[in-house]
């Protein structure tokens, strides 16, 4: 039951908790970059969650067999091989989504949130947690690209979806559409996601290690050792 | 040493894998990529080439095209598609032109520009049908002059390339080029550097006169022939009697052309058109004129941007102009700044007080020519002044 519980924990968490976006400050440039459009976030964050799922899923699988010395350079070129076949995919099947995110999506390779959580979880727990780790982590990438573009969409452009929204598209704030615009709302979220979930999301109870909100997954095993003197 | 092997080892097995699964992707995406590519460049090909079928692209290296030409392709009915680049008032101006098995353009479309495109993105429409001998009928659109006439020049550039590809000859010199071939090919020596001259005295049939720039010779233009003299007026092309010595004269009589300026400052009725006045050794006059151009009206500048047309104008004793040229101006462009193309300033040459008025205006630039002819009208009144004071 407590092992279902936690399955459960791994794969909810990254949806608000431990939001890669809102929570854990991760993946800051393709999520401003990629938001000014509803039909861009999603097709970024579904491309982004396939990699990351993937990745995290051989990472575990590999674990005990890359040395730890090269772990970061084996990391990188499994994500890589992994974004590449997803662009190709994209480039084949999906031509109009492939010129939107453009260079985006090559530069999921470098997204924080992918190797952050390779390096913080898949490095470390079972092929299956690794793997709910990733859908949970990727739909919540997902989300908050989703919900930043809906409203960088509807009130800067005054359309959802390329589908022009009566009266909103005569009064649009274009200003949303710009790099700036894209800030502000992002702030605006951080500030709403911290409020919904006070108390519940990780504390910064101290600077050093400890305040890090990736703590709760990685225990502070890579820090310093005046973390494991503080616990 | 066996740890460094485990590391090397792993890495680069994971590369291998990596690279194998890229391939085996490869192999299943690249078709499908290839296929969306085509799709796209055939679309664009179709747009310019309705009804086109087959395309394939030529190495146009084997051939030798017009240089704006980057790309052809060959379409099942012997028609031909150009992508070519040229500039229009900036450069990259990108333009796809189909031409049909007859030479006839069957569209035209630009695909690229860093121009400011209005009403000239559709001009394109207009050439359909044009063949070699009917593009040049085609009018430019009036203040796109520069965009709409490169335009036309891709669409000519891609007839021609048309007319090679099948096997044709085709002259791809410009007008300059081939004046200066022509020229050349009258007096090698002069090593294919010429200067126009302006022409003072009254020439038997020649309508202009060169000199190489390295001072070996004249380079008569009579008619349809290039005659050459060497420095000193002799004829050396190979011509009949007649013109060797009609040109021979004009020869002596430019060669032996000088001028001298009167001051015209003591002329209190010199009309104000005349800046500068000059009479030569056979009894002619040159004068040089500030003609009011667009925005300028008599004496009063309405335009902030009016500038005066500078002209220069020879003319006999007895109120003939030998050659009349536009030295400089700064008329709007693709509207009066025609004032400066020869087809419009020599239509003044060989005209009298009595039918100078009968030349015929520059489209939408009524200013522009009445302030033109009205500073060509002053001559004859000023030769009449100045031959009063002889």
């Amino acid at each position: 039951m407590s092992n279902k519980n936690s399955n459960l924990s791994i794969l909810f968490k990254g949806l608000l908790l431990e939001n890669p976006v809102f929570v854990l400050i991760l993946g800051t440039c393709p999520t401003l970059a990629t938001s000014t459009t509803v039909i861009g976030a999603i097709g970024m964050g579904l491309a982004a969650t396939a990699v990351l799922i993937c990745s995290n899923m051989v990472i575990s699988m590999l674990r005990r067999f890359i040395p730890d010395t090269v772990r970061i350079p084996c990391y990188i070129v499994i994500i890589a091989g992994f974004v590449t076949v997803v662009e190709m995919f994209i480039h084949a099947y999906l031509p109009s989504l492939y010129e939107t995110l453009g260079v985006y999506l090559a530069l999921i390779t470098v997204n924080c949130i992918i190797l952050g959580r390779a390096e913080m979880f898949a490095g470390k727990n079972t092929v299956f947690k690794s793997a709910l780790d990733g859908v949970g982590m990727g739909l919540g990438f997902t989300l908050a690209l989703l919900s930043i573009a809906t409203i960088r969409e509807v009130i800067g452009a005054g359309t959802f979806a390329g589908i022009e929204i009566p009266v909103l598209v005569d009064y649009k704030i274009e200003f949303l559409q710009k790099t700036p615009g894209g800030f502000l709302i992002y702030g605006i979220m951080i500030a709403v996601v911290y409020k919904l979930t006070h108390g519940k999301a990780p504390k910064k109870t101290k600077f050093g290690c400890e305040s890090c909100p990736s703590f709760s997954v990685c225990g502070g095993v890579k820090c310093d050792n005046t973390v494991k003197e503080a616990k | 040493m066996k740890k460094h092997l485990k590391t090397i080892s792993s890495l680069s097995i994971i590369c291998a894998v990596v690279a194998i699964l890229l391939a085996a992707t490869n192999h299943i995406t690249a078709p499908i990529i290839k296929e969306q590519e085509n799709e796209a460049a055939f679309a664009a090909l179709t747009e310019v080439f309705p009804g086109g079928e087959g395309f394939e692209q030529i190495d146009i290296s084997e051939y030798e095209l017009p240089s704006t030409i980057t790309e052809a392709y060959s379409e099942k009915s012997g028609g031909y598609v150009f992508k070519i680049e040229t500039a229009g008032y900036n450069s990259g101006f990108v333009i796809m032109c189909g031409v049909d098995a007859n030479g006839a353009v069957t569209g035209a479309t630009y695909i690229a520009s860093s121009e400011t495109l209005g009403a000239e993105k559709g001009y394109g429409d207009t050439l359909i049908g044009s063949t070699k001998d009917t593009i040049d009928s085609v009018a430019t659109v009036s203040g796109a002059t520069k965009t709409t006439g490169a335009y036309k020049n891709a669409a000519k550039d891609a007839i021609n390339a048309s007319v090679i590809l099948g096997g044709g000859t085709v002259d791809l010199r410009d007008e300059a080029q081939i004046l200066n071939d022509n020229l050349s090919a009258a007096l090698p020596d002069g090593e294919g550097k010429f200067t126009s001259l302006f022409i003072t005295e009254e020439l038997d049939g020649v309508s202009a006169v060169y000199k190489a720039d390295n001072g070996k010779g004249y380079v008569f233009i009579s008619g349809e022939n290039f005659i050459a003299t060497d420095a000193n007026g002799e004829v050396i092309s190979d011509v009949d009697d007649e013109l060797k010595s009609s040109i021979s004269d004009s020869a002596k009589k430019i060669i032996g052309s000088e001028i001298t300026e009167i001051d015209i400052s003591g002329y209190e009725n010199m009309p104000k058109q005349v800046a500068k006045a000059y009479k030569t050794t056979s009894g002619n006059y040159v004068f040089e004129l500030k003609a009011a151009g667009f925005g300028i009206n008599g004496d009063a500048y309405y335009n902030p941007s009016g500038e005066h047309i500078i002209i220069k104008v020879s003319a006999t004793a007895e109120g003939k102009i030998i050659m009349c040229e536009t030295l400089s101006q700064k008329e709007s462009e693709g509207i009066g700044d025609a004032c400066a193309n020869p087809e419009f300033y020599s239509q003044f040459n060989g005209k009298k007080e009595a039918n100078y008025r009968e030349i015929d205006a520059i489209s939408g630039a009524t200013l522009t020519t009445n302030g033109y002819k009205t500073a060509v009208s002053k001559v004859f009144e000023a030769i009449k002044i100045l031959k009063g004071d002889d």
